[in-house]
């Protein structure tokens, strides 16, 4: 049976910036998947019980303002906390040292303010997929149509 | 020919767009013809004549150029200090102040959300020890302060402090000169800012519009910002329409007290320069025109200077790339280079690092030797309003004009800007515009290069500069800010912060202007977190504007018996 992915788009803390998130938003669920927006003005320990109430399968944190490495770094511990094992991706403002920082975490992805949407959602994919793969799982190609 | 030449194709690469940035179709040439309905001395006048289309002074730049800024704001007071020190040195001719998103929310260090978020943006500067430290051996009185904050609480609590400092110092609060870039719908529109609700950011704008008129008469209390709405998804013509609309409403309800717009004096907007060189040049002086019609017809404006529409603009940080950032310098001189030819008042131009991180030093001296250059090297502010007489140009700023009109009508057809922030309509209009171009940038329509065009690798030179943006602190030095709150406000004076807080309460309780209350409240050390909350509660509203914490103790127990 084909499986719609769910995915928890998150912002956390102060960041305003909305835009690349609400562009995101529109991608993923353009390419079938259910797509659950947190809103601003979230802490992380509430990301994390949404992620485990709403069941997703991958959470996507967005912020502009260079603080992608403190909240990922919260966001995981409080995943450990639940006991969730939902993978986390990021996007927005970031360095080539934040991103080493945030892969040796554990962050499953790391999308700059210059990777286009389409790479986002590719990588996405991949991670979704082997992770159904690895746990049994059948996913559907026809659930999630559009590029690549 | 051998086979493997390289085909050459002169017809590749062409133009993909006929439209300016916001959709308006542009004609291949533009002639006299276009022009004919255009009255000059009516519509488009000489520099510093009404209505202003061609700037508001008549020389412009040949008496004084236009202020060079930054929003200078790194993680410690200390570093901020230093950085506005060497700035100064360099050229850069106003104080923009901003601090990190948390302070802004009037969330202080010890708030649960303000973790994630602090430093980003610029120093947590909670409450008055830390401007102390920030503005150490920085002139406070005739030296402009530009205030670059989200909302209404920001303005009055900031402001709130310079005039503390001042009077602490024995100085002439009169001379305090500089603007608050905050109004209260952008706040909601583009911030979803929790600090205050917009009724009470309404009241409290006017409460604080009516202190500085009468102490501090150079400072100017609020100023419409069209650059949020524009980077969060507005055109040019909303833009436009969206500061025209916001400084009427403001306007109407100063007037509404009982007020003349003589007594406001010129209106000061924010604007953004966007990747749109003619559009955004045409953006500013169609908005000049429009105010200053709005300020006579409509406001009955008696002197010539109340009919000035001065406009401070910020460079496109959307349109900067983080793939190959050197282009980045391309981007903020056109865009720079706009605002000059728009003739804007004051420009705080990004830096080529700040789609990377915050900006570096060298990429800030950047910013400012292109202004320079513009200004020394290129001759360009010479003759006023250059582009004036353009058939291209003055069309535009009538279409602008035009299309802006429209879009006014409907926000009044609606019950004006506020009924329409309210009931959602202002954000699906900028949310509709933003999904236009997410569209056009992925069919190819709009091109961004390095991103979605002329994609290719990355050398040595823009790989420096990637490296050389600088990072936010991690959460060591977030913690020791945390703890650095909580001494803070263990080491105040106990009676004098327990009577500002009541005083602050039972001001706002009472209805009374509480400018005066935020100001001695600052002096007695309250936090603007404090701040915010003490005013909610005198709003019968939860001390904390997202529910996470409850009333402190020490305010709770200071307003025991009066709440």
């Amino acid at each position: 049976m084909a499986v719609k992915f769910r995915i928890l788009v998150a912002k956390a803390g102060c960041d305003i910036h909305e835009r690349g998130a609400l562009t995101m938003i529109h991608v993923f669920r353009d390419a079938g998947m259910e797509v659950i927006y947190t809103g601003r003005y979230q802490s992380e320990a509430n990301i994390a019980r949404t992620a485990v109430a709403e069941d997703v399968d991958i959470i996507g944190v967005s912020d502009l303002t260079g603080g992608l490495p403190v909240i990922c770094r919260k966001l995981l511990r409080e995943l450990k906390g639940l006991e969730a094992d939902i993978p986390v991706f990021c996007g927005g403002l970031m360095t080539e040292k934040d991103k080493e920082e945030m892969a040796a975490m554990g962050v499953a992805g790391t999308f700059d303010t210059g990777s286009t949407p389409d790479l986002c959602l590719v990588h996405v994919r991949n991670i979704l997929e082997t992770k159904c793969r690895s746990e049994g799982k059948a996913y559907g190609k026809d659930d999630n149509p559009g590029t690549a | 020919m051998a086979e493997n030449t390289v085909k050459m194709d002169r017809d590749k690469d062409g133009l993909v767009r006929e439209e300016t940035q916001s959709g308006i179709y542009v004609k291949p040439v533009f002639t006299p013809e276009d022009l004919a309905d255009t009255d000059y001395t009516r519509e488009i006048a000489d520099p510093g004549n009404y209505p202003f289309t061609r700037g508001i002074y008549p020389k412009m730049y040949r008496d004084r150029l236009w202020l060079k800024a930054f929003l200078v704001s790194y993680d410690t007071p200390e570093s901020t200090n230093a950085a506005f020190k060497s700035y100064m040195e360099q050229g850069m001719n106003d104080l923009r102040l901003t601090c990190d998103l948390p302070t802004q929310n009037g969330f202080d260090p010890d708030h649960p959300l303000a973790m994630a978020s602090m430093f980003c943006g610029g120093i947590s500067s909670y409450a008055i020890n830390t401007y102390e430290t920030m503005l150490e051996g920085l002139p406070l009185e005739n030296v402009v302060y530009e205030g670059g904050f989200m909302n209404v609480l920001d303005a009055i609590y900031f402001h709130g402090l310079l005039v503390a400092m001042i009077e602490n110092r024995g100085g002439d609060i009169t001379r305090l000169l500089g603007t608050d870039i905050a109004d209260p719908i952008r706040s909601k529109l583009v911030y979803g800012d929790p600090s205050w609700p917009t009724e009470v950011e309404r009241r409290v704008l006017m409460d604080h519009i009516e202190y500085c008129l009468e102490h501090t008469p150079k400072w100017k209390p609020v100023v419409p910002n069209g650059i949020d709405p524009c980077q969060a998804g507005m055109n040019a013509i909303h833009e436009l329409g969206e500061v025209i609309a916001v400084s009427t409403a403001i306007i109407d309800d100063f007037v509404k007290r009982g007020h003349t717009i003589d007594e406001f004096g010129p209106m000061v907007v924010a604007m953004d320069a966007e990747s749109d060189f003619f559009e955004s040049i045409a953006k500013f002086r169609a908005a000049r025109r429009m105010w200053a019609k709005v300020a006579k017809e409509r406001f009955h404006a008696k002197k010539a200077s109340t009919m000035k529409l001065k406009i401070g603009i910020r460079t496109s940080g959307l349109s900067l790339q983080a793939r190959k950032p050197l282009n980045n310098a391309a981007r903020i001189t056109i865009q720079t280079l706009a605002g000059v030819l728009g003739g804007v008042n004051s420009i705080d131009a990004c830096s080529i690092d700040e789609a990377l991180g915050l900006p570096s030093y060298e990429a800030r001296m950047f910013t400012l030797d292109m202004q320079h250059i513009l200004a020394h090297e290129a001759d360009i502010p010479l003759a006023a309003d250059p582009l004036g007489g353009s058939y291209y140009v003055e069309w535009l700023t009538n279409e602008l004009e035009k299309q802006a009109d429209t879009y006014l009508l409907e926000v009044e057809k609606r019950g004006g800007i506020y009924e329409c922030l309210e009931n959602g309509w202002l954000y699906q209009l900028m949310e509709e515009d933003r999904l236009r171009v997410q569209k056009e940038k992925a069919e190819g329509k709009r091109l961004i290069i390095g991103y979605n065009a002329y994609t290719g690798e990355e050398g040595t030179l823009n790989q420096a500069v990637g490296k050389a943006a600088c990072t936010v602190p991690d959460e060591k030095v977030r913690e020791e800010r945390i703890a650095e709150v909580k001494a803070f406000r263990a080491s105040r004076n106990q009676e004098a912060v327990k009577a500002a807080i009541r005083k602050l309460y039972l001001d706002t309780k009472n209805g009374k202007n509480i400018s005066r209350a935020v100001i001695d409240g600052g002096k007695a050390g309250l936090t603007i977190g404090e701040v915010c909350g003490v005013v909610r509660l005198g709003y019968d509203l939860s001390y904390d504007s997202v529910n996470m914490i409850p009333t402190p103790d020490d305010v709770a127990a200071a307003l025991k018996d009066i709440m």
